[in-house]
């Protein structure tokens, strides 16, 4: 669009004048924007100045194994306050005292507002958070934790599956627990390689022995998760990622038709090579190493930077590339905006030492 | 939809993501709500402002993230970014799949490029703290039409009429996944509002500005699309009461319960939880075609 035109855009109708409406719109734009930070047009300078809920200050109250390889933590306030309230499904984040951050479902009762129950398996192969908070976690630790957030929300369907796989049964328990609170017919399946691994099984069958079945010792196929789905059957499956995908596969087969499951934004990436990114034609330099998106790198210099996704198809992080050849792997530009410079860096690249050198 | 168990109740702290849904327009008819022609077009004006508009969102938003300083509020606004950019897309095909049908939509779209980018948009040379109240003004805006958009999400979800009128599938589930989402983010944008200005002034400007000028871009967009439709030759004429007559028929939300809706904004102890179910919208989304196959993507 010419901004410069001063003219209002033509009638709707073929008439050749500028639309009226247009006109007073335009008009009325004029005025009113300059207008804005006036006395009466500005935010009340006695109001408060926007402020952050800060994060909170736990202090672990209790560690102990509920199964081979997986520990029970509780949280608590250190003088004894109540905590923030949640909903079945929801997740903390945790700071441990390492720096490394970490999300747990809650798996507690969100009824107890004393304590946050959340269950970790350790990972030989991860990150090193599983095992600090095996080894180093302590009674009388205390962390920093985000307050929780719900990324798998229950929705109170009338007839559920919930569909576990191994430590993923964390978020379910609350929502069977809330499923049979409000009587609900729900159904849980929970996989597991030995019983000796599968934490509350017990807590999951006093609730209701006949709701919950357990498969053990196999993987077992979509189609046989989703056995007992029934017409109209909410699916609610949390379990490593091939599960998942094994039960969205076989979902357009079963009777259910709708499927809940806790989104991660980022998928790991694959086959990246470190480059460098420069802000600006005369800016500072930062190293993307293979395993980071450029996104991320960008972030730590430019908090403000919007973003969205995480996977390269809402477009909210486009930058314009000034020189240098990107590497695109989104799913969202046109060639046309590719060529004209355009690039998502939350998932694109370039080639192994390359610099891209971006507009920002 | 699978029917929900128990009374709505409110969903706190969620976690919002953009879905990328796609939708294929190949088969859509015209009149997507079959002999229809009213209704169709009146719910069609959604993709005429829909695109500019909520790229006006994104811009206005985006504008506003480094005045935000609680973590939680910008994630959410993060979300809500994503989302707004995903369903302008969405409807920006329809629009190009009714210029392939003979009905050119460009003359009412290059009305809204001027409201939103020159009346609406950034303007150079106002001071730091005129920019920083035109953002906060416009965030307002976004806020009381957040409230509509929410209001007409939840009315979508609830809509057996456009089923019982056989209205197309693909349609249904764009304007149900588009509605789920509106009523899933409902807060984001009210919240964004009194985080930078808790004033209750500034709310009642937001929607005494944006209510009554979304009607008459409504309105304008109903004639625009009879008159431009091929088909019609201006024979279907709109009127209130033949909103009303559609409304009656559950194929169109009621224009009295809509006034209603934006008359409870100006409440003191207005919240946009208390409009709308998030169990509802999310249980929808679980279920949507297209945010069903964007998961496998």
């Amino acid at each position: 669009m010419d901004r410069t035109n001063p003219q209002a855009p033509p009638d709707l109708y073929g008439r050749p004048q500028a639309d009226p409406f247009m006109r007073r719109l335009t008009a009325f734009g004029d005025r009113y924007t300059p207008a804005l930070g006036s006395r009466g047009l500005r935010r009340n300078p006695r109001l408060p100045a926007p402020r952050a809920l800060p994060a909170l200050v736990l202090v672990v109250t209790g560690h102990r194994p509920v199964a081979e390889d997986v520990v029970e933590l509780r949280l608590a306030d250190p003088s004894g306050g109540v905590l923030p309230g949640w909903q079945p499904g929801a997740h903390l984040r945790l700071t441990l005292p390492s720096g490394r951050e970490r999300h747990y479902s809650l798996c507690g009762d969100p009824a107890d507002r004393t304590s946050y129950r959340i269950a970790v398996r350790r990972l030989a192969d991860g990150g090193g958070g599983s095992r600090e908070i095996h080894d180093e976690l302590h009674l009388g630790v205390r962390l920093t934790v985000r307050r929780p957030r719900n990324g798998f929300p229950f929705c109170g369907e009338q007839r559920l599956l919930l569909l576990a796989g191994g430590i993923g049964v964390t978020p379910l328990l609350p929502i069977a627990r809330e499923a049979q609170r409000r009587g609900l017919d729900w159904h849980l399946v929970y996989a597991g390689r030995t019983l000796a691994t599968m934490p509350f099984v017990e807590e999951l069958r006093a609730l209701a022995p006949e709701r919950v079945t357990l498969l053990v010792g196999r993987i077992p196929s979509g189609a046989e998760l989703l056995e007992s789905a029934r017409p109209g059957s909410a699916v609610y499956c949390c379990g490593p990622a091939p599960m998942l995908a094994a039960v969205q596969r076989a979902l357009d087969e079963s009777p259910a038709g709708t499927l809940h499951f806790e989104r991660f934004a980022a998928a790991p990436i694959t086959d990246g090579k470190p480059f460098t990114v420069q802000l600006g034609a005369d800016g500072p330099t930062l190293d993307v190493p293979a395993d980071r998106s450029a996104l991320d790198v960008l972030r730590e210099a430019r908090p403000d930077l919007p973003y969205s996704c995480h996977q390269g198809f809402c477009g909210t992080c486009r930058l314009h590339v000034l020189s240098g050849t990107p590497e695109h792997r989104d799913r969202r530009l046109t060639s046309e905006e590719r060529a004209d410079g355009a690039l998502l860096p939350c998932v694109s690249r370039a080639a192994e030492g390359d610099r891209l050198v971006l507009d920002i | 939809m699978p029917g929900t168990g128990s009374a709505p109740e409110v969903h706190d702290n969620l976690v919002l993501e953009p879905r990328d849904v796609r939708f294929d327009w190949s088969r859509l008819p015209l009149h997507w709500i079959p002999d229809e022609p009213f209704a169709t077009h009146t719910i069609n004006v959604l993709h005429l402002l829909l695109p500019e508009g909520e790229r006006w969102f994104v811009r206005v938003f985006k504008e506003a993230l480094p005045l935000i300083t609680d973590e939680q509020l910008r994630e959410e606004v993060l979300g809500f970014i994503g989302q707004e950019a995903i369903h302008a897309q969405a409807h920006e095909e329809v629009l190009e799949h009714l210029l392939a049908q003979g009905l050119d939509p460009r003359p009412y779209v290059r009305q809204l490029e001027w409201l939103f980018q020159r009346v609406l948009g950034e303007r150079p040379g106002l001071s730091a703290r005129a920019r920083r109240e035109n953002v906060i003004e416009r965030v307002a805006f976004v806020a009381a039409i957040e409230h509509f958009t929410a209001f007409l999400g939840n009315w979508a979800l609830n809509s057996p009429g456009l089923d019982r009128a056989q209205a197309d599938p693909t349609m249904l589930d764009l304007l149900r996944w588009h509605g789920a989402e509106e009523v899933e983010h409902r807060s984001v944008a009210y919240d964004l509002m009194v985080h930078l200005d808790p004033g209750y002034l500034r709310r009642i400007r937001g929607m005494v500005v944006s209510g009554p000028l979304l009607v008459r871009l409504w309105v304008r967009g109903v004639r625009f699309l009879l008159a431009a439709d091929p088909t019609l030759r201006g024979r279907v004429r709109p009127s209130w009461r033949a909103a009303r007559a559609a409304a009656l028929r559950g194929m169109l939300p009621d224009p009295v319960q809509s006034l209603r809706s934006g008359l409870r904004y100006l409440k003191p102890g207005y919240h946009p939880t208390q409009e709308g179910s998030s169990a509802q919208a999310l249980s929808y989304l679980a279920t949507s075609p297209a945010a069903r196959a964007a998961v496998t993507r």
